[in-house]
């Protein structure tokens, strides 16, 4: 049975929506994720901060967070974690229950989240080529800044032209149309 | 067995079993049970009233037979059964059902856990009908007592006991002792100077008249019981003949061979292929380290005998192999140091200028490799920051789940060390400040005030990769400050990891040789955590120091002590009371096939020539039972777990859930 969590504690609810997410509840609050992570400069909380947060049932503060949007799922913080909390899943469930809300920070980071899946979607691989320029006709000015290192990742051989395409693409398909209906499911 | 009078007693264990089992109903159910004639229950059985229940009962009910529906035998099988003697009741005409450990903790349905409780107790009373009168054997116990492991805390039991006035037979597995306590140079919170407490420890330990130590030896082999075991001990050649050398260190001297001392020196240091550890080591006879001596790699050399002034070295020396005899068994074997290699992130082993916490030990004592200076790795540099690392391998379920508990101490006691040495910025990185015994606090409250940076946050990893101006050249710790919730990077020279502690890694080969239990951790299992928490499953073994579980050195010498003062009180008795529950040849059917002699684990069973029969003996029969099912023409029983016994313990259990279905039982909730 689909669990909408009603009725429960914010925690509880991002628990539950997070495979292993139940040892959430064992965070030492010793920072390893934060001092970890190669955004964590960037971030407004750190990831710590976050599971505080949400501890202390800050729903608003912690949907509106840029946190798990500069998440960029490296697992750092999720390998050297004492308490095997599993972080970087849980960013993905503040990003998805951020979502449902239309409650997010800013929406660049929709969209490049947006721009990035459209891709993987299509060929079963990302192509950062095609990617950014989808972001750009959302946010011009973003893209501009970015426009010189593509420019050098292209002719250093670090990012191809043209997009690669995996071998059995309608099998990917068809495992992505599944997971968009148990999540559409878990969403009623 | 219709005359026995059966009382049964239901214990509640406070909430422990009655939270979960409704002990009325399953006394009242029991007085319907065949030769039950007093069904009660009570809060605490193994409280004095919960005794004199028992006791008045047998005297003014003529009580024959008594089961308690409690703990597990474990914890009081030996209180119901003297409650029982008291009274007159021989204290094998009891019996125990567990419905604690085995039910309530267990179950948490409070249907299923009482239907189960009545069940156990329904077996107990079934099968303690057919118990029979056994009468113990009593052995006397050896007095001399064997230690192994010569670290503080095995120092400290031997000296207490041999200062009793008994013989302690001292095992040590390097060529001397101190443990690793000989190579600390301060300790806290007094900083008082390591060797200048322990050497003179050392040295009364070694030349007690009632001590005999075996240093560079290992127990090879354990046999016997509580009071007497009979050990073997292969002493190591040293190559050194012992009563001729006067300790000169002419060999050590002009051996040509330099290696890498990873054991006392933490592989900061060099000695010689032939070594004493340290200067001040007991004994001070040097031993040949054979994989690394020039003469046993290519026949030639030979430097040292040349110049050893009377001839004490022996290169035909063989292991010696010693077999004694002692009443009582004390490990004190210590810990192993967490390898800090095996966090990656934290560049131990890669990045030249990060210590060990044993490396830093070296580097501060005034008897190591720099006589006492801080520096870096080179042998020069004097560091101008530091940073210390908390919680190296300790409160991580990726390596060791617990707390090392002498850690935050240790660190404390670097960032005083460095300071006072160095004068440099020193930076702690921890979790939380675990400062809780005497004096602890008080010493965390100094080093705030001398100027340490503590920031609160797990290190993430430790790099030489510069990012900003300022880190060239530098170690960089970069950490989450958690007080400021932001990523910080703090360049420094030097980085001290302060790793935990682990169990010796052969901490289970030992606790199988000895008869005893490792945790999930591998450290030595205690009888009770509180209340006997030197003293092991296994009668007359018992533990102090940290191979029990991580410890400094006030409380591993009061583990000596105490450890100590358990044999002491056991030697004082005299005498041992031996489990009468043992293995019985029927003569008259044994074939005297001998299959039983080699199944039995304990060497207990021996062949009477002249009736060809096999005999066993009753003082080393542990009760396994392991020859009654090897018996090939059923003549073995064992006492107190006779076929009949077992058998009716079953249906005692099954005849219970017929009862069950016959009664419809109802059970309020």
């Amino acid at each position: 049975m689909p669990d909408n969590g009603a009725g429960k504690s914010f925690y509880e609810r991002v628990a539950a929506a997070t495979p292993g997410g139940d040892v959430l509840m064992k965070c030492l609050q010793c920072g390893t994720c934060g001092g970890s992570c190669p955004s964590g400069a960037d971030m407004d909380s750190t990831p710590r901060q976050l599971f505080a947060m949400i501890s202390a049932g800050m729903e608003d503060e912690v949907l509106s967070s840029n946190t798990p949007w500069y998440c960029v799922s490296c697992y750092y913080c999720t390998v050297r974690c004492p308490q095997e909390i599993p972080i970087t899943m849980i960013m993905y469930t503040l990003k998805r229950m951020a979502l449902a809300r239309g409650h997010y920070h800013k929406d660049a980071h929709i969209n490049w989240s947006k721009s990035f899946t459209n891709f993987v979607e299509l060929n079963g691989r990302s192509f950062e080529l095609g990617a950014m320029t989808l972001f750009g006709l959302h946010n011009p000015f973003a893209i501009v800044k970015q426009g010189g290192l593509g420019v050098q990742m292209i002719t250093k051989g670090r990012m191809p032209p043209v997009p690669e395409r995996i071998r059995n693409m309608p099998q990917l398909t068809a495992i992505l149309n599944e997971a968009k209906r148990i999540a559409e499911e878990e969403e009623v | 067995m219709s005359e026995a009078r059966i009382g049964v007693y239901v214990c509640h264990c406070g909430s422990n079993i009655a939270g979960t089992v409704d002990v009325a109903a399953v006394a009242k159910w029991a007085e319907d049970l065949p030769n039950v004639v007093v069904s009660r229950d009570y809060k605490f059985m193994c409280s004095s009233p919960g005794q004199e229940m028992i006791e008045t009962d047998i005297k003014e009910l003529g009580l024959t037979r008594v089961v308690v529906a409690s703990c597990s035998p474990h914890l009081h099988e030996p209180t119901f059964r003297g409650a029982c003697s008291r009274a007159g009741l021989n204290p094998y005409l009891f019996e125990m059902a567990n419905i604690r450990e085995q039910d309530s903790w267990v179950t948490t349905d409070q249907v299923e856990a009482t239907k189960k409780a009545m069940s156990l107790v329904a077996a107990a009373v079934s099968r303690v009908a057919y118990q029979q009168p056994l009468e113990s054997l009593f052995v006397p116990i050896d007095p001399n007592v064997l230690v192994v492991g010569g670290g503080v805390a095995g120092i400290q039991a031997t000296l207490e006991i041999a200062d009793s006035g008994r013989h302690v037979y001292l095992v040590e597995r390097e060529p001397s002792i101190g443990g690793h306590m000989a190579q600390l140079d301060k300790t806290f919170p007094t900083l008082d100077c390591s060797a200048c407490i322990l050497t003179p420890k050392m040295t009364n330990a070694a030349n007690h008249q009632n001590v005999t130590l075996f240093t560079w030896s290992e127990v090879e082999k354990v046999e016997g019981y509580v009071g007497n075991f009979t050990v073997t001990i292969r002493k190591r050649a040293r190559y050194i003949d012992e009563p001729l050398c006067t300790g000169c260190g002419v060999c050590q001297e002009k051996c040509p061979k330099k290696v890498i001392d990873d054991v006392f020196e933490a592989g900061i240091g060099y000695r010689k292929a032939v070594y004493i550890p340290f200067p001040q080591a007991v004994p001070n006879t040097p031993v040949i380290d054979r994989d690394n001596c020039i003469f046993f790699e290519k026949g030639t050399c030979k430097a040292c005998e040349k110049f050893c002034p009377t001839g004490a070295i022996k290169f035909d020396q063989e292991d010696e192999i010693i077999t004694l005899k002692v009443g009582n068994i004390i490990l004190a074997t210590g810990y192993d140091l967490f390898d800090a290699r095996r966090i990656p992130q934290y560049g131990y082993g890669r990045l030249e200028n990060v210590f060990s916490s044993l490396e830093f030990e070296r580097l501060t004592n005034a008897a190591g490799p720099t006589l006492g200076r801080v520096v870096l790795r080179d042998g020069v540099t004097v560091p101008k920051s530091v940073g210390i690392i908390h919680c190296v391998g300790s409160r991580d379920k990726n390596y060791n789940n617990y707390c090392s508990s002498i850690c935050c101490m240790q660190s404390l006691k670097f960032a005083h060390m460095v300071k006072e040495r160095t004068g440099a910025e020193v930076y702690e990185f921890y979790i939380d400040i675990r400062t809780p015994a005497k004096a602890y606090d008080e010493f965390y409250q100094k080093v705030l005030g001398e100027g340490t940076h503590f920031i609160r946050g797990r290190v993430a990893e430790v790099t030489d990769a510069a990012r900003q101006p300022g880190e060239e050249g530098k170690l960089i710790i970069q950490a989450e400050d958690t007080l400021i919730g932001k990523q910080r990077r703090i360049p420094v020279d030097m980085v001290i990891l302060s790793s935990g502690l682990e169990a010796r890694a052969d901490a289970k080969e030992v606790a199988i040789k000895f008869g005893i239990s490792c945790s999930a951790d591998e450290w030595f299992i205690e009888k009770h955590p509180k209340l006997d928490p030197v003293a092991t499953m296994t009668d007359g073994v018992f533990v102090a120091g940290a191979c029990q579980g991580p410890k400094d050195i006030p409380a591993s010498v009061a583990q000596g002590s105490a450890a100590a003062a358990r044999v002491m009180s056991l030697i004082g008795q005299g005498e041992v009371e031996i489990e009468a529950a043992t293995a019985i040849v029927n003569e008259e059917t044994c074939v005297g096939c001998q299959e039983c002699i080699p199944s039995c684990p304990y060497g207990s069973i021996e062949f009477l020539e002249d009736k060809k029969k096999a005999h066993i003996i009753e003082a080393l029969c542990k009760g396994c039972g392991t020859c009654v099912g090897t018996c090939l023409s059923k003549s073995i029983t064992l006492r107190h777990f006779t076929d009949e016994q077992l058998v009716n313990e079953m249906i005692g259990a099954m005849q219970s859930m017929k009862l069950f279905e016959a009664q419809d039982l109802v059970i309020v909730e």
